[in-house]
């Protein structure tokens, strides 16, 4: 009786939440991959074609191509974030009267409007914009930063750190600061030098801290849509069409549900990949202390 | 916390100081100078806006710009909606996510577990990708271009699915003896939850509060997808609409709406930092 009615209140206090999670999130992901297996576009009526879409995938330039964008642009974003997000978070934990004036201000790209930053960097990226015609002044006669196909995809790519890095600094300023005194006095005293200190004893202390920051900015790489498409909306001829930008086109642009379905469980198996890969290496690389 | 892995800094060694106070405004600049960018070029012509922004000439100087947005276009409209939207979404979203979180959390029911599963999979996954179901769930429904699905969809994706796990996790921390204290004080689930636990769960609350409020106010995808009436824009949607016939962009007024956008954003966060950057990093680092 007393279970009973536990169960019934535990169903009555998910219900508002699981229902629409069950009919507007799981629903879609299951239909999508059933729509991945149909002929579909917005005017005819849904055709089963098997792997055919699948199949057409791998002969498709652009959706190679696109695979190769979302590739180097996630490894630029990994890279250029996490080593600025450390050097960034070693100058916030500088004992120095102001600091945290700093560090307000590094944070503060994370929490301005996505848009709105994409679109001052637009403007200011203007073939005769100031970031341009300085360069150019620099003697480099042809800048072009954003629309240039070469250059492109490297400035989204740094546009991108430079609003997001301030959480990840504030990640690592946390672990930094929580590495117990005792510890770096030893090493000291051992007459390790500073640097030694850093490598050898902080570096390994925050290891937790690197995969979980590795971790959360390789899956939020993989789910970067809009400053891409306000920035580039993909190009120029492609430069910046990762797989999320990709997959808009065709459904949204193209209105291909079918091709645009199969992009979606490609990019859907991509994460669930990642995301179960971490789950294991999380208990076997890291060293916790805790 | 007086922690330790910081470089001490011997006061005696001025030059230093000063030049690490020199390199720390170097290197916050490409963070500050877009916004500084921002601001000053919302108060200028179109024409003047191209040359130094430090060009502050008082004849280019003026809230023209600013008047425009609300004369010559639906912007005042474009605000309310993103407005009211968040004042739909965050409330529901902290509602949803207290609920479920204390059933997830305080009670055994059959099929918990799996429906855990799956909230954590919501929470994973990128809204993006079901966007051509949900689309057509919702075309079907006779709701596209409407800010229903705008609202339901910021309630239940990623957002929603996040505040439920955050709100699980908090109730899993509280004493389990409160619930069985309350229960002997004759409160049935509903009492120990709403005048027990809830009470207690401010902060969790103004973690979940403050980034349920940001995505709402920064959902761009399904806006884009759902929204093609100009009058029905939210604001990420209206801050490209500036533009000539030909594309061409107004970017004195496009700048002057972005500041208009961030402000409120910006100042909250001036106001409650601590409270953003856990909130964020706790979205952050869960997500």
């Amino acid at each position: 009786m007393q279970r009973r009615q536990e169960a019934l209140a535990g169903f009555a206090f998910v219900l508002p939440y699981a229902l629409g999670m069950l009919l507007f999130i799981i629903l879609p992901l299951l239909t999508v991959l059933g729509i991945s297996l149909t002929s579909w576009s917005l005017l005819d009526t849904p055709k089963f074609v098997g792997g055919a879409n699948y199949l057409k995938l791998l002969s498709d330039r652009d959706f190679l191509g696109s695979l190769a964008v979302t590739g180097l642009f996630t490894l630029g974003i990994l890279i250029l974030n996490i080593t600025v997000a450390l050097a960034l978070a070693n100058l916030m934990n500088l004992r120095l009267r102001g600091i945290s004036a700093f560090r307000t201000l590094i944070f503060s790209p994370v929490v301005m409007p996505v848009v709105a930053w994409a679109l001052v960097w637009k403007f200011l990226l203007q073939p005769q914009g100031p970031v341009n015609t300085s360069l150019q002044g620099l003697g480099m006669t042809d800048a072009n930063l954003l629309l240039a196909p070469g250059t492109a995809l490297g400035t989204v790519i740094v546009i991108e750190v430079i609003k997001s890095v301030g959480l990840n600094a504030v990640i690592f300023l946390s672990a930094l600061q929580g590495v117990p005194g005792e510890i770096l006095e030893a090493a000291r005293l051992d007459g390790a030098t500073r640097w030694q200190v850093y490598r050898r004893v902080i570096l390994p202390l925050i290891s937790p801290t690197f995969f979980l920051v590795f971790v959360i900015t390789l899956i939020g790489a993989l789910k970067v849509f809009t400053p891409i498409w306000v920035l580039t909306g993909g190009g120029p001829s492609n430069a910046t069409t990762t797989l999320l930008v990709y997959m808009y086109k065709q459904g949204f642009g193209f209105f291909d549900f079918g091709y645009a379905s199969v992009i979606a469980a490609v990019l859907f198996v991509l994460i669930l990949a990642t995301t179960v890969l971490q789950w294991n290496l999380r208990r076997r690389l890291v060293f916790y202390e805790e | 916390m007086p922690g330790a892995g910081d470089q001490r800094l011997r006061p005696a060694r001025r030059p230093w100081t000063l030049l690490l106070y020199l390199m720390l405004v170097l290197v916050a600049l490409p963070f500050l100078l877009p916004m500084v960018w921002m601001l000053l070029s919302s108060l200028k012509t179109s024409a003047a806006i191209f040359g130094s922004p430090f060009q502050l000439s008082s004849a280019d100087l003026r809230l023209q710009n600013f008047a425009d947005l609300f004369s010559k276009y639906p912007f005042a409209r474009q605000y309310f909606n993103s407005l009211y939207i968040l004042l739909i979404t965050v409330p529901v979203t902290l509602l949803f996510s207290a609920l479920a979180g204390y059933g997830f959390a305080r009670l055994r029911f059959p099929g918990r577990d799996l429906i855990f599963l799956l909230t954590l999979a919501a929470m994973m996954i990128p809204s993006e990708l079901t966007a051509i179901p949900q689309f057509l769930i919702f075309k079907t429904l006779g709701l596209t271009n409407t800010h229903v699905p705008i609202i339901v969809l910021q309630v239940f994706s990623a957002t929603g699915a996040l505040a439920v796990f955050l709100m699980r996790q908090h109730f899993i921390t509280l004493p389990k003896e409160l619930d069985e204290a309350g229960r002997v004080d004759g409160l049935g689930y509903w009492g120990v939850f709403w005048h027990l636990l809830l009470p207690l769960s401010r902060p969790a609350l103004a973690t979940v509060a403050i980034f349920a409020l940001l995505n709402s106010w920064n959902d761009y995808f399904n806006p884009l997808i759902y929204l093609n009436d100009e009058r029905l824009m939210t604001l990420p949607l209206a801050l490209q609409r500036f533009t000539d016939p030909l594309g061409g962009v107004y970017w004195n007024l496009t700048l002057a709406a972005g500041v208009l956008v961030a402000l409120p954003v910006l100042a909250a966060f001036l106001l409650a930092q601590k409270q953003f950057i856990e909130s964020l990093a706790a979205s952050g680092t869960k997500g």
